[in-house]
């Protein structure tokens, strides 16, 4: 198995990395980059959405994702979106809304909500709904997560 | 997971050498293919991936024919206003497709290719009698799409070949279209049972073409011809529809497996075949001639 070279965008900066073929995004970014807020969950089949990152705007699962297709491409992770100091509105609102509990599902549910505002900036209850149902949580269930959209859409998460 | 060489064409020209070489497979979004490398279910010896290929992605009206890319994203058909405007039950089958995070990544000539009995894109794109062009190295051929699924997770392609795009012929005059899915929930389901239907209808109100098709209850998709000819003249209403239901469940082969029962997919089978023509009919109604 040859080893390829990649390039790509990596919140906001652009990089260059070798690995063998077979390796998820999912695997470089925790494995070789450091970057441990997307998770795994499933086991790699594309039902939890806990590795969720954005590849040109949109949410993808990367876990399903070689390294190679990423060449060129924008990724934003997690910590792509976390400010130096403080939380992003969308993670502010997480908390607010107790959507929060063991933590495992929220990098990605708020990725995908990211993604979903980007696309969607007052989404309908369906809306929310159908953008977060690719992101299981086993701890809050999926109301509070609608409440945080909610919040981030008024603007009423507390700094 | 499995070990393999990796190749990524630029374009269409590279990707016809790159597959030519024996043990090559194409990686198109990879949300079925990536989960089968990691079980070892696929073993390809160079993986060809075609997601850097601009010139596949792309949703035509070419007059006669709407004429999607092979690697045109279930997410970018849902959105289309061309697909809601032209086979609005395509674009509710790419809506219904996995979560968002999968729609974003699978494709539509993947889902194909995948030739999952569950497909939820087939239903819609055989009742429009879609047709699918393959391209190789040497040539490309147009094939009906009817004929391309020949079986769970295997189609007519040959080494070498590859789906370069899928294309339909729109309806005319008042006609409707329209897809149901029943899975176990809304969210990141495959389908227990799926249908499309279309109607057109005459002056009168008559139905002058059904066609149904319904996936999950066979080995391949389904196209249901004596159920779509018992409907040919018939003045569509409730009775009519549940009738061709019944008449559909005489044409497919339901199993049990781990989402459901033969029981509850031959009885679901005709409640859907029911609700989606009357959909369909209902959408026709509404359109002038």
């Amino acid at each position: 198995m040859k080893e390829i070279k990649v390039e790509f965008t990596l919140n906001g900066e652009k990089i260059a990395l070798q690995s063998e073929p077979n390796r998820t995004l999912l695997d470089v970014l925790r494995q070789d980059l450091g970057l441990t807020g997307a998770k795994d969950a499933c086991g790699g089949e594309g039902e939890c959405g806990a590795c969720t990152v954005i590849i040109n705007g949109r949410p993808v699962n990367s876990c399903l994702v070689f390294i190679g297709q990423v060449e060129g491409q924008q990724v934003t992770t997690i910590e792509g979106i976390t400010p130096q100091e403080g939380y992003h509105p969308i993670q502010k609102a997480f908390v607010e809304a107790g959507a929060v509990q063991c933590g495992y599902c929220t990098p990605g549910a708020v990725l995908a909500t990211k993604a979903l505002l980007d696309h969607h900036p007052r989404p309908s209850d369906q809306q929310i709904r159908a953008g977060l149902s690719g992101n299981l949580c086993r701890c809050t269930g999926y109301n509070k997560m609608l409440d945080a959209v909610h919040l981030v859409v008024k603007g009423e998460q507390n700094d | 997971m499995q070990e393999f060489d990796y190749l990524r064409p630029r374009n269409v020209a590279e990707l016809k050498e790159n597959l030519s070489q024996p043990g090559a497979r194409i990686l198109a979004g990879g949300t079925d293919i990536i989960p089968q490398l990691r079980r070892g279910k696929s073993a390809p010896k160079i993986l060809v991936d075609t997601s850097g290929i601009r010139s596949l992605r792309f949703i035509e009206d070419q007059g006669d024919r709407v004429v999607i890319g092979a690697m045109t994203t279930h997410q970018e058909i849902a959105e289309s206003q061309l697909v809601s405007d032209l086979n609005p039950a395509l674009r509710i089958a790419a809506e219904s497709v996995g979560s968002t995070q999968t729609r974003c990544r699978g494709t539509l000539g993947g889902n194909i290719a995948n030739a999952s009995p569950a497909a939820d894109t087939l239903p819609p794109l055989l009742v429009y009698e879609a047709s699918v062009l393959i391209q190789n190295l040497s040539g490309e051929r147009e094939v009906p799409l009817e004929s391309l699924v020949i079986g769970p997770g295997q189609t007519a392609l040959e080494e070498g070949e590859f789906i370069h795009s899928i294309s339909f012929r729109p309806l005319t005059g008042r006609w409707g279209s329209h897809f149901i899915k029943v899975g176990k929930r809304k969210g990141m389901a495959i389908s227990v049972v799926n249908a499309a239907a279309t109607v057109v209808l005459d002056k009168k109100g008559s139905v002058s073409k059904a066609r149904v098709a319904l996936g999950a209850v066979g080995p391949v998709v389904i196209r249901c011809r004596e159920t779509e000819s018992s409907l040919c003249g018939k003045v569509p209403d409730r009775k009519v529809f549940e009738k061709a239901g019944e008449q559909a469940r005489e044409e497919v082969r339901p199993i049990t497996d781990i989402r459901s029962t033969e029981e509850y997919r031959l009885h679901a089978a005709g409640v859907i075949v029911a609700r989606v023509l009357e959909a369909a009919a209902e959408q026709a109604r509404g359109r002038m001639g």
